[in-house]
């Protein structure tokens, strides 16, 4: 009996293993209340806010610049980006650094989370609200129950 | 696998440089009719090793460039081609087109597909119509056919030019201990070098003693026999000239006698002459007969001496290494590998650097003077504390120290970035060629101070304002020929190009003998081209009406050369010295000819700035475009058509309120601002740029201190009026304005002003 029941359990989670397929991970993070995420590769490091100086002229999005270990890095509130309402600094916001190559950009969340583990069959496509999505959603994530909005920074960061 | 890339990309440029320099001078030689060989031999070895290079990284276009000039070089070397002003200006074609190659291999250009064709044909036609002869002149001096005939087709060429330039020839004989053969064949070289030119070693003797072997020296020279043996006095030598024929018994014949019979062994037919591509008929008794087997050890010497042997060794070509020979004697190979030894030892003592890899470095200094002034407030607690006192001591001395050595450590890394600013003027010096010669006017660029070093990136960003200058200097400047002879001017112009430094700038000044500017003419045109209003003209100074030549749209040309002439020239020279924080200065007389000079800040990674304090913002003014600071009375701004100005030494000084251009004023202030405002004491911060003026209104003064610039990043290139970003301390950054930037956005909004200060004056 109890074998039985050991195999078809192996059986399940080895059908599970090869329906999740590869494995991406993923750093979650909090905006107005919504969970997003996007793969740690992409992620440098996540600080707590240092002062930041404005830039008076620069695109509304750009929060204004800072440096970190003697580099330049330009900061986007990332609400702003994706046109969410806005609200104050406080001790759970940090900053995501990620390098374009070019410049080191760090993205202003209102909290960092965790880190997610995602399979391919646990993500949803782009598409999958209908109609015609913001270039930066990659795809909703949706990991053991959870709802993750993931987003493709490129978008983010070029415009 | 980026990096090796990345490697070839600077190599191949590197070596590009050291060629378009040796073509610089090749081409002095050629016009003054004269040329010497190691020259074309190192240009070879340049383009032999970029076909390597570009071989091994896959790039086949300029592999097969490389190789076409090779076989060109190639020809030169062995005088089949004639070395003249075509082919000179093929091979500074060639230069060009290495620069395009790499351009296209850095995916910075498209590939020159057609350019390349247009070449490679030009190239083909050149190196096919075959060569000129001379044996005659080799067949009346009295050389044994056996030495001719061991003579490369290289050496035989050597040996015709000198003798159609009547050169006399001269045997050396000399017997050399196998043990030292090196330095004494070096001593013999140097001796010998300044009197002429040796054409070839060739083993003599009997061959019987195993620890000496003597050699034939064939030496070319103008001195006479007296001279030569003067000059190789002490180093037990035999000179004796070469007769003329005619001139009775030659000793090389008796010396060939004692030289065995060759045997005919098959491996006779390998050696060195390729006379079949020399349409020489005098020599062909000289072919047929083999060089001696017992002698085998001169190629190898020759090898490590000669340098033919040295190009011969890596071409690959077969040229002019008989492959048969293996090194014989120890000594030999040794002075093989000794050479190979010292190329590798020159070329390990510099190291290419990415800028990338200063700049953050300069960052880390930067962060340690951080931690250094946060120590230093430290100390002076620890100091303020009695019983603390032995301590405070002690830490101040530590930060004493440490001071010391991070001031050290940022020269340092300020000196590593310095590069002489030849590096560009060599590039100019194939400009004022090319454009002279398209002009058909003779100039002479005559450069100085061209060991003045400034800062890397501000030698990459002189080039092509400096180029427009010389342009001008020689399309504007100069006149022509006969004009010049007219006026009782020599013919040939002079552009100089004079560098040197003073205090903390760097002068560049370009300078032509040419007609100099009229004040009158410039005045005319602008006025013509609608740049300006004729009752302005009056108002202006000598020193702003030459700046009329750097305003957009202004020629004095009705149409536009190839050259200059479409008026955005001086434009673009202005702009890109404003951004490097310089300055540009006219001065020009009428027949006598122009001087514009350049100021330049030495680096560009520190920067002195003025800090200030803009509604509770902290910014940072260039000093270098600051005159002075005054204070601020609200009282006494007037009003002209809209815009601010002072009066100040009797001259208007149009102002900017920060705040206002930065539109601060309808923003929260930071915190605990309102309080600092209170004791703001508003300045007005008098800046300059060129000839123009402009007073910058802020809120408080901060002070003066060095700092490391930083660009922004790439998000915010559109935000237009800051140079870049700075650490002010405490990890606050402030922002460094671009002055330059920011006037002419203030102040050219309309283009009818064109000198604020002199309409209201």
């Amino acid at each position: 009996m109890s074998t039985l029941v050991r195999k078809r359990h192996d059986r399940a989670a080895a059908r599970r293993a090869a329906d999740i397929g590869k494995r991406v991970e993923y750093v979650t993070f909090a905006l107005a209340g919504e969970a997003y995420a996007v793969p740690i590769s992409r992620v440098a490091e996540i600080l707590k806010p240092l002062p930041i100086t404005p830039v008076p002229r620069s695109p509304r999005v750009v929060i204004g610049v800072m440096t970190v270990r003697g580099r330049l890095v330009t900061v986007l509130d990332l609400r702003r980006r994706l046109r969410l309402p806005e609200s104050p600094l406080d001790h759970k916001s940090r900053i995501l650094i990620t390098d374009t190559g070019e410049e080191r950009i760090g993205l202003l969340v209102d909290e960092v989370m965790q880190v997610h583990r995602l399979g391919e069959s646990e993500i949803e496509a782009r598409d999958v609200l209908g109609g015609d999505p913001e270039p930066y959603l990659a795809g909703i994530g949706r990991p053991d129950g959870a709802v993750l909005i993931l987003l493709d920074l490129r978008p983010i960061l070029e415009s | 696998m980026e990096k090796a890339r990345e490697d070839f990309l600077s190599e191949a440029q590197e070596l590009v440089d050291s060629l378009s320099r040796d073509l610089l001078v090749l081409d002095q030689q050629t016009r003054r009719g004269d040329s010497d060989p190691e020259l074309v031999n190192d240009l070879f070895r340049a383009i032999h090793t970029l076909k390597g290079l570009a071989g091994l990284f896959g790039a086949a276009r300029m592999a097969a460039v490389s190789h076409e000039l090779e076989e060109l070089l190639d020809d030169l070397r062995l005088g089949r081609v004639e070395l003249g002003v075509k082919v000179v200006d093929l091979l500074f074609r060639g230069v060009e087109l290495y620069g395009l190659l790499l351009l296209a291999e850095k995916g910075e250009a498209p590939e020159p597909t057609r350019v390349v064709e247009e070449f490679l044909f030009r190239l083909g036609e050149l190196t096919h119509q075959g060569g000129t002869g001379g044996a005659s002149q080799v067949a009346q001096y009295e050389i044994d056919s056996s030495i001719l005939g061991v003579l490369t087709e290289y050496e035989e060429h050597r040996l015709r030019t000198n003798m159609k330039a009547g050169v006399s020839l001269y045997r050396i004989h000399v017997a050399l201990a196998l043990t030292t053969i090196d330095t004494a064949l070096d001593d013999i070289k140097a001796a010998a070098r300044p009197l002429g030119e040796i054409i070839t070693y060739l083993p003599s003797g009997s061959g019987s003693d195993a620890d000496r072997i003597e050699l034939d020296i064939l030496m070319a020279s103008h001195a006479d026999l007296d001279g030569l043996r003067a000059a190789f006095r002490g180093l037990d030598v035999a000179v004796e000239a070469v007769k003329k024929r005619g001139g009775g018994d030659s000793s090389a014949v008796a010396r060939s006698a004692q030289t065995p019979d060759p045997p005919q062994s098959p491996a006779r037919s390998s050696p060195a002459p390729v006379p079949a591509a020399v349409p020489d008929d005098g020599l062909d008794e000289a072919v047929v007969t083999p060089w001696p087997a017992d002698v085998a050890l001169a190629p190898v010497e020759r090898a490590a001496t000669a340098s033919l042997g040295v190009a011969g060794e890596t071409t690959g070509s077969g040229l002019t290494l008989p492959p048969a020979f293996p090194p014989v004697g120890a000594d030999g190979a040794q002075g093989q590998r000794d050479n190979r030894d010292l190329s590798l030892r020159s070329v390990s003592q510099t190291v290419r650097v990415d800028i990338r890899k200063l700049d953050n470095l300069m960052n880390v200094v930067g962060e340690l003077a951080m931690v250094r002034a946060a120590m230093g407030r430290m100390t002076e607690r620890v100091r303020a504390e009695p019983q603390l006192r032995a301590w405070g001591s002690e830490l101040h001395r530590l930060q004493r120290t440490f001071e010391r050595h991070l001031t050290q450590m940022q020269n340092g890394i300020l000196e590593v970035r310095m590069v002489p600013l030849g590096q560009v003027f060599e590039k100019l010096a194939r400009v004022v060629r090319q454009i002279s010669r398209e002009h058909d006017k003779v100039v002479n660029l005559v450069i100085t101070g061209a060991e003045t070093e400034i800062d890397k990136l501000i030698v990459e960003e002189l080039s092509d304002p400096l180029m427009h200058m010389i342009r001008n200097a020689i399309d504007h400047g100069i006149e022509l020929r006969e004009e010049r002879t007219l006026v009782g001017k020599p013919a040939a112009g002079t552009v100089a190009l004079n560098a040197f430094q003073k205090g903390n700038h760097v002068l560049i000044e370009v300078e032509d003998d040419g007609s100099g500017m009229s004040p009158e003419r410039l005045i005319d045109t602008a006025v013509k081209r609608g740049l300006l209003k004729r009752s302005e003209a009056e108002e202006l100074t000598t020193r702003e009406v030459y700046n009329l030549i750097f305003l957009p749209g202004f020629t004095t040309r009705e149409t536009a050369t190839d050259l200059s002439g479409r008026g955005f020239g001086m434009d673009v020279v202005k702009t890109n010295i404003a951004k490097l924080g310089g300055v540009v200065d006219i001065s020009s007389a009428v027949g006598i000819g122009t001087k514009i000079t350049i100021t330049l800040p030495i680096t560009l990674a520190i920067i002195s700035v003025l800090g200030v304090e803009v509604h509770g913002r902290s910014f940072a003014v260039p000093l270098a475009s600051v005159e002075e600071a005054i204070t601020f009375d609200e009282s006494l701004v007037r009003n002209f058509d809209g815009r601010e100005a002072l009066t100040q030494r009797g001259a208007t000084l149009p102002i900017c309120r920060l705040s206002r251009l930065f539109g601060l004023e309808d923003q929260a202030s930071p915190p605990g601002e309102s309080r600092a405002r209170r004791h703001a004491k508003p300045c007005v911060v008098i800046a300059s740029v060129g000839n123009r003026r402009l007073g910058f209104v802020v809120d408080r003064l901060v002070g003066q201190q060095d700092v490391v610039i930083k660009a922004l990043g790439k998000s915010l290139k559109s935000v237009r009026g800051f140079a870049g970003a700075t650490e002010l301390g405490d990890q606050r950054v402030g922002l460094v304005l671009d002055v330059a930037a920011l006037m002419e956005e203030f102040l050219a909004s309309d283009k009818e002003r064109i000198s604020e200060g002199a309409r209201a004056r």
